[in-house]
Formats: C-alpha cells, structure tokens, sequence
C-alpha cells in the first residue's frame, strides 16, 4: 500500500557481466545458460511535493474538527478572527464618534447659511459672513438636502456593511470563515473587507434581464416601490440624542405607516415577472406583511404609553435614569410586560423583513426565490439593499424603543461619558446581530403556521401586554 | 386564498375559486435532490394534483452490466446511490458470491459491516443537512458536513476515494484495514456521539422543525406496505423490518443493536428513524472495531475473469435507503445474463403521486425531502 | 392552561438551545480550508490522475482487459524484424472515461507498477483533447496529449499537480 519511495539500495550498479564480444569465444558452452545479464534495476525517485501553489496541509488529520477544536489557539489566523468583533466594534465606535463629532458643527452651518459672521477657517482666519444672502426658504431646503443626503448614505453605507457582517457571522456560525481574500491584490484583504463592495460593481456590471413574460413598466417599478418608502422611513429614526432627520411628533407612526408601503413593491414584483413561482412569493409577501403590522405596532403600545409620546426624542428621553442607580429604566426591564414587548416587536420585527424563520415570501427551497426570482443585476440587489435597510431600521427601533435609546446602560463615569450616538449605534449593531442570529439558526415556517403564529399567538399576546402596561400605569406608575 | 377556505365557503362562493396553475418543480429547482421532475397542479396553495416524472440520469447500468465481466460490475453499482455507494458494493458482490459459491472471510465480513454502517452514517448526515435546507435551515447542513468530510476522510485512507469506492470486491474488501485506521475511526465515533445530540436540539427538537413536519405526509403502515416501501420510510410508518434483523448478512445477527421504528409514518418520524440509525450504526460500528476478527481479508475461489455455473441468484442488503436487493442471472458466460436492481429509492418514490395530493407547496419540499431519494438510483 | 404555558416554555427553551449551539460555534475556529491557497495532501491510498511509466511496461495488457470502461489502449513495440516485444510503444488513457477504480493499477505486474495512481486530485481539461492522455518511450509519467490541430504531442495545460517528482507504488 504505501506509495513511498522504494528505500532500497541500488543495485550495485549492474555489474555488467562481461562483453559479450570478449568472453563467448572462450566457452560457449559455459556461457549459454549463465543468466542474461539483469537489467538496470529501476530506481525511483524521490517524491517532491510540488509547494508552488500553495501551503500543502500533509498532515490531513489537523484539520479535523476534532484536532481544531481542540487546540483552537494553535489554529493559524484564529487569533484575528477571534478578535474580529472586538475590532469592528472599536471601528464602529470610532466611525461613530467622528460622526457624531461632526454633527456639532451642523447647527453652526445651518447658522452661518442664515448669515452669523464666521472666521473663514472655522476656528481661525478673518471673520466673514456667507457671502449670499439666502432666504429663510433656502436655508431650509439647503439644510433639508444635507439631511437627506446624510438619511440617504445611512441606507446604503448599511447596505455594505451589514451584508459583509451576515456573510462573516453566518460563515462563523457554520464553522466557515466567509470573505476573505475580496480587499487588495497585495495582500490588505482584512476578513474580506471589500466583498459587498465589489459584489455591487458586479452587480451593477451584470445584464439587466426583463422576461419576455413581464409587466415591463410594472417589473421595473417595483424594486423602486420597494426602496423608496424604507428610505423615507428613516426620517424620524434617531441616530442619538436630538440627532434626527425631522422631529416629527408622529415619528413611530410616520415610521410604521412608511415601512408598510414597501409590500405593494413586493406584489408588484411578484406579479409582473410573468413567473409563477414569483407570483406565490408576492401573494404570501403581502400576507405575511400586512399580517405582522399588527402585533408590531400594537406591542409598542405599552412602551407608548409609559412614554406618554408617539415623538421617538421623547420615548428615548423617557428611559433616561436609573432604578436604585444601578437598573437603567430601560422599557425592557419593565417587568414582564417589557420583556414580552420586546420579544414580540422582535419577531414582527423579523417577520417583516422577511429573514429566515418567517422568509416564506422568498423560501429558496420551495420558490426558488420568491418574488424576486426574475430580478438581476442592479434591480435584485436593490431589494437586496431594502432588505438590510429595514434590518437596519428595525435595530433602531428596538433601541430607541426598548434599550432605552442612547443612555449608558451602566452608571458609572467611563461609561456615562461617552456620547450618545456610540450607545446607540452599538445597541442597533447588537440587535443587528441577533437578526443575524436567528437567521442562521432557525427553519422556516409554513405558510398556515405563519399565520396562526401571528394571529392566534402573537396578537393575543401584545393584547394581553397592553393591559397589563395600563395595570401598571394605573397602580404602580402613577 | 383558496386554502383559507373550507368546503362550505367553496360551495356557496364558486366565483371565488382561484384559477388552477400549472407548476414545475424541476428538474432544475432547488430542492429535488437531483433531477427529479414534478408537475404540480395548484390552487392556491394547496396541490390538487402531482405528476412524478423521472429519467433525466438515466444510464442504462442494468444493460451495461450485461457486457461486463463480474468485476467490472462492482464499479457500476457505485454509481447508482453516489451517496451510499458501500451497500451497492456489498449486494453486488453477494449476489454474485451466492452465484460462485463462495464464502468470505470472517475478517472481511466485519470490515464490509464497518464500511456499510460508516457509509450509513454518512449517507444519514447528508439527508439530515439537506433536510435543513429545505425546510430553511442552513446551518445544520454545515455542521452535518463537517462530520460527513471525516468519514469521507477515514474512506479515502482505506480505499482511496471519497465518493465512488469501488472497496467491496467479489470475494472480500479491497484492501485491508490498518491499525491507524482503525484508531482514527474510534476518534471519529467519540467526536460523533455528541454531535448526535446537537443536531436534536438544532433540529429534531426545534418547535418550528417539528411543526414543519410532524402531522405532515402521514403514510399509514398499511399504505407503507401496499407501496412496498422499504428502510426508513417504511420503519417511520411504525413497520419493524430490517433485513440486517429479518435476513442478517455478513454477520450482522452477531452485533447488538435496535431498529428505531416511528409510530405514525409522519415526515418527523421518517426523519426521526434516519437519525436514531446514525447512533444505532455507531454502536455497531463500535462493537464490529472491537470484535475485528484477524485473517486473510480476501477469499479465494473468484477468478480473474469468474465465470460462475449457469444459475441465479438474489441477494439483498438494508442499505441506507432502505431495501436494496439484486437479481444476478448467469448462463455461464464471463458476464451476468440478466442484472436487475431492486432500488428503494425508486420504489419509495412512487408513493408521491397519491400523497402529495391536498398538501400546502411547502408540505412538497418537507416530503419530498423526507423520502430521501438519490435519482442516480431512481433512474439507474 | 398549564399545558398551554408548558408548551411556550418548551418551545422557547429549545429554541434557546438552539441558539446557544450557533453561537458556541461562533467562537471557535473555522474547519475549512483556503483551497488554491492552501490544498490537502491526499492520503497515501488516494486514487488520483493515473501515471504511467513507459520503461517499465512490459506490454502485457491486463490492464486494459481489467479496465471496466475500455478507457486504455496501447500498442507492443516491435524490435527490427517486426516481431512484438514486451516493451510499450505507445500507451493511452482517456480521461473521460476512466473510472478512477484502480482495477488497473491492482492488475499491473510489473514492481513497480507501472500505471498508478497518482495523489493528483486537481485535473483539469480545457480541450477534449486533454482528456486523452498518451505514453511514449521517455515520455513523463503525466503524459502528454495528442492536440490534433497541431498534429503533435503537447504537455497537459492546466495541470496542477501536488507533486513535482510523483510517488512511486510498488
């Protein structure tokens, strides 16, 4: 069996008997049955493992699970991925605080676009004023389109990140290390930086396919229906304190009444790609969607009642403080009534993105993709975009909403220190991760399930918290 | 939607009664398993009718073998279960043991054993993983993987291959097992038996798993005999038949082991049969290392080219599929007159038709997923 | 009523299991392996790409009647006078055939065998041609094929291979 080079000693080099030409003269007949002279005995060579193209594992039991499960630390680039969530979460931070930073010197724009004196290097320089004298109108739509642009990039620059954490959380929850190698030909490919950004050129590059069956204006409009209102959703979100688009004071319904539009986009998808698989996905999309409106906006009641305020500033203001200075008086440590609050907005929240346990309207196994089987290049992947949009706004409402926005979770000063917006922004990524999560780990449900679940269980429930949240209004939170 | 309505909703609304729609499930889809084609008819969500069409990897290995000599047969049946390839082996070379008269080595038998419930084990954690897939769950096939690489692993250090073995031979094995062999499958056994007890609680246990599945695709142990389903198909029914317990074969009746059997022949009981085997095959696999008889692992008596006296002979094995039997007529010459394979792939297929009827497009996918067909043996 | 409760506990906690396993996997190390950049040597038995060695082929062609699918083919040397010695003169295997079964390899009398396995698991063929791989005297132990274009023998493009000097069995 072993394959190993024959260890054996060459033969002593052949011993060539005797030329024939000089001995057979001498004694034919002694010569006759003496044996022919053996042939050159084959040696052969060495093995050389050819080592160009790449490592060579030789040892293949190392890379048994058992062997590297065993001595993880041992196992070559585990340190970095062991501490690749300490250093996202360091560079989210520190992205965050610039950003954050920055914003002080919005009102200071917005002041010096009406007409304040400025020194015309911000901090040193001559003082100077605006050269044109706007009118109040234009200072307020310049100002407008500067948020907008900012609610805008949020969208898409979450498009890029979340989509390069699901495939690196996903990959290390399957014992897989995901992207890796997408980043720079000479070697700078940190975990596969650059994956999502390079998978959008492609897309972007790829042929834009309209079946021959489509409703062609129909196909086309949807991923767009699709988008729009998940982006104009984000108006209200808060970011941090006072850091909104618009303040509105109807902000969660304004979010909720938004977020709802987008499943006309799905139907619409569903319906013109002229494909009957696609068709199944947007009908059960519409289902499902308008199904899990309910238990999601209702179980935010209670937390709308504590707060006494649909304004997103004030339900994040009314969970400042601590209970015995030490339990932050967040909504989800409201005793049971947060906590089946949360969980509830938690699922719908999953539901309407359509992520796996509840991602019927899409079911890779059963509809091949769902409503968007049709959909290539650019229009896919602005469903694609939508889907970690609302990934992104659901975090931030479960934030706003039941982490107490962007209050320190501990009291004490390093922590009270620092600036709202990193709290914030690390909460949502939290909750941005344990969508992930429950993406990774869950099968789907059936259709019929799906609606029992929410109708016979999900609904009754956040029925059931609200009463209990106006018990405690009534006795404890007088 | 139609399925939200009952019967008496139907009757006093017909203008409400949805359109019928035409579905084709395959061959390209991605949860047939292959090349599996089914023409749904539809209405709303739920199947009025299905319409199994099968032959796409169709290959004639029946008729090939009837041009081949005895040893090259071997190597076909690798090609009919790719994913359990060990089993084919082992009937082929029964069959054609019966034939020649030939009686192999205890040594041999045991290592034939060892590779079937291996291959079990194997074949096992790949339906587990695709039936996470196709009832949404992807990680539980990663996991499942991992595992099913060691075997894979341990099978391409004893006979060189990973997927097409071509280890079991007229007359013994291949190649003999070494001792470093033999270490690094109890390594795997030990790793393995906990695993068995993540995947319950990754899936077997999860609500939304059992949910999926339980209640769903029920096949009384009537209607499982009537369609002659074999192996877990036929056990999850509740029906306690195993032909390594009913007809043992290279010595199974010396090994200590159960027949899970499920009680109301629902997909989760289907499911739950495949998965209670794997521990079954590690207590066997365990015991067959232990008791590892020495000698020659190969017997003599097949020539080069065998040419076995006129005659027939059946031989059938539980393979991981269930019952698969074969038929080997001889009229003397270098090559079988006649093979015929008993596949249960096929034959549990063929309750899909009447069953899938009245079920939710969903239910498909969970049904079909757990009869766990390989098409390389449906269309042979 | 309990049960009803019972039941949400249940499902919950085994829920909650569940995720407990995914994220105990997320901390530990990733078993896959980085393929072009890393590659597995196959273990000693492995039946790879076959090799075939010219000078030690003594032409007896049991190979070829061991061969289920008929994918080898060769043709005796003849010494002057035209009469058939136990020497190749050329030897063929078509890769699109074979069955990768070792039947040869185990039919092969010589010692060393003179067709074998390699460890090569990384064939790859770019042209129909590339499939069919030929043997002359002197000729390396990977072949070359015939490109029928040219009308002349070539090296195998694409072939990766994990050894340089490729292992012997005997």
């Amino acid at each position: 069996m072993s394959d190993k080079p024959e260890e054996k000693k060459p033969e002593p080099a052949a011993v060539p008997a005797p030329a024939p030409a000089a001995a057979p003269a001498a004694a034919p007949a002694a010569a006759a049955p003496a044996p022919k002279p053996a042939p050159p005995k084959y040696v052969p060579p060495t093995p050389v493992f050819n080592r160009a193209n790449g490592r060579l594992i030789e040892d293949r039991f190392t890379t048994w699970p058992t062997q590297v499960f065993a001595n993880r630390w041992s196992r070559p680039g585990f340190q970095w991925g062991a501490g690749m969530l300490v250093g996202i979460f360091l560079g989210l931070g520190l992205t965050g605080f610039a950003i954050g930073e920055l914003s002080v010197w919005a009102a200071r724009v917005y002041a010096i676009l009406g007409g304040e004196p400025f020194k015309k290097f911000f901090l040193f320089g001559p003082t100077v004023v605006f050269p044109v004298k706007l009118a109040p109108l234009a200072v307020d739509a310049i100002w407008t389109a500067i948020k907008v642009l900012i609610v805008l990039h949020v969208v898409l620059i979450n498009g890029l990140w979340s989509i390069w954490w699901e495939r690196k959380i996903s990959a290390h929850i399957q014992s897989r290390v995901g992207p890796t190698y997408a980043g720079s030909p000479s070697g700078w490919n940190f975990h596969g930086w650059a994956q999502t950004a390079i998978d959008g050129i492609k897309l972007l590059l790829k042929e834009d396919i309209t079946p021959a069956a489509a409703d062609k204006w129909v196909h086309a409009l949807a991923p767009g229906l699709v988008v729009a209102p998940c982006i104009i959703a984000f108006a209200p979100v808060l970011f941090g304190d006072g850091m909104q688009a618009a303040n509105l004071d109807i902000g969660t319904l304004y979010i909720f009444a938004f977020a709802g539009i987008s499943v006309i986009g799905v139907v619409m998808a569903g319906w013109a790609s002229g494909n009957k698989y696609s068709l199944l996905g947007g009908l059960r999309g519409a289902a499902q969607i308008v199904s899990y409106e309910l238990p999601r906006g209702f179980s935010i009641v209670p937390v709308l009642m504590f707060a006494g305020s649909l304004d997103l500033q004030v339900i994040s203001n009314a969970q400042a403080g601590y209970w015995h200075g030490v339990i932050p008086r967040w909504f989800i440590f409201y005793p049971v009534v947060g906590q089946l609050a949360f969980v509830i907005f938690l699922i719908a929240s999953v539901a309407e993105t359509n992520r796996t346990p509840f991602d019927i309207p899409e079911a890779e196994s059963e509809l091949v993709s769902g409503f968007h089987t049709e959909y290539s290049g650019m229009k896919w992947s602005i469903f694609f975009l939508a889907e970690y949009a609302y990934v992104l706004l659901g975090s931030f409402l479960l934030a706003t909403f039941f982490l107490g926005g962007g209050a320190s979770p501990i009291n004490a000063v390093p922590f009270t220190l620092i600036p709202s917006w990193m709290w914030m922004l690390g909460k949502a990524m939290l909750m941005m991760f344990v969508f992930l999560w429950i993406r990774w780990t869950l099968p789907r449900f059936r259709v019929d399930q799906l609606m029992d679940f929410t109708w016979k269980f999900l609904l009754p429930w956040s029925f059931v918290n609200i009463a209990i949240a106006g018990l405690y209004l009534a006795f404890w939170l007088k | 939607m139609s399925n939200m309505m009952t019967a008496a909703d139907a009757s006093t609304m017909p203008e409400l009664k949805t359109d019928q729609l035409f579905i084709n499930l395959g061959p390209q889809h991605p949860s047939t398993h292959g090349v599996l084609r089914i023409g749904l008819t539809i209405e709303g969500e739920v199947i009025v009718k299905a319409v199994p069409d099968i032959g796409y990897l169709h290959r004639g290995t029946e008729k090939l073998a009837e041009v081949r000599n005895y040893h090259h047969c071997v190597v076909l049946t690798d090609r009919w279960d790719y994913v359990s390839a060990m089993p084919n082996n082992l009937v082929f070379c029964l069959a054609a043991e019966k034939l020649a008269g030939v009686k192999t080595t205890p040594r041999a038998d045991a290592l034939r054993v060892i590779m079937c419930e291996m291959n079990r084990i194997a074949s096992h954690l790949l339906f587990f993983g695709t039936y996470g897939i196709d009832l949404g769950a992807y990680t539980p096939f990663l996991y499942a993987f991992r595992e099913r690489e060691m075997v894979l692993d341990l099978f391409e250090m004893l006979c060189g291959a990973r997927l097409t073995y071509n280890y079991i031979r007229l007359g013994g094995v291949m190649v003999d097992a070494s001792p470093e062999w033999l270490k690094r499958t109890g390594e795997f056994i030990e790793y393995f038996k906990p695993r068995l007890d993540e995947y319950d609680t990754l899936l077997t246990y999860n609500p939304i798993f059992m949910a999926r599945t339980k209640g769903v695709g029920i096949v009384t142990a009537e209607e499982a005999k009537s369609w002659a389903l074999s192996g877990p198909n036929l056990r999850g029914s509740g029906v306690n038949y195993d032909v390594r317990k009913f007809a043992p074969y290279s010595g199974y009746e010396n090994y200590d082991f159960d027949v899970p059997v499920g009680t109301d022949g629902s997909c989760w009981d289907r499911y739950f049969c495949r998965v209670s085997e794997m521990r079954q095959s590690v207590r066997i696999i365990e015991q067959a290392i232990a008791k590892l008889p020495a000698g020659p692992f190969m017997a003599s008596g097949f020539a080069k080219v065998p040419k076995p006296v006129p005659g027939e002979a059946y031989a059938h094995v539980e393979a991981s599929r269930g019952d698969l039997g074969i038929y080997l007529a001889s009229d003397g010459g270098i090559s079988p007159f006649r093979m015929h394979v008993h596949a249960p792939s096929f034959i549990n297929l063929a309750m899909l038709q009447e069953k899938l009827v009245g079920m939710k497009v969903s239910d498909v996918i969970a049904l079909l997923g757990s009869i766990d067909i390989v098409l390389g043996e449906v269309d042979r | 009523m309990i049960n009803y409760f019972s039941r949400i506990a249940n499902n919950t906690k085994a829920i909650v299991q569940g995720h407990w396993i995914t994220l105990k996997y997320m901390f530990k190390p990733a078993v896959t392996i980085h393929y072009p950049d890393e590659k597995l040597v196959p273990f000693e038995a492995f039946r790879g790409a076959l090799l075939f060695d010219s000078n030690v082929c003594i032409s007896c062609n049991l190979c070829v009647k061991a061969c289920p699918s008929n994918c080898i083919q060769l043709e005796n040397a003849k010494n002057e006078t035209g009469k058939k010695i136990a020497k190749v003169d050329w030897y063929s295997i078509d890769f699109g055939k074979c069955n990768f079964c070792r039947l040869c390899e185990e039919a092969c009398p010589t010692k060393p065998k003179s067709v074998w396995h390699s460890l090569d698991y990384e064939v790859i063929f770019t042209k129909r041609d590339e499939m069919v791989r030929c043997w002359k005297k002197d000729f390396p132990f990977i072949g070359k094929y015939f490109d029928r274009k040219a009308q002349d023998f070539k090296d195998p493009e694409g072939q990766v291979s994990i050894h340089e000097v490729q292992p012997r069995r005997s």
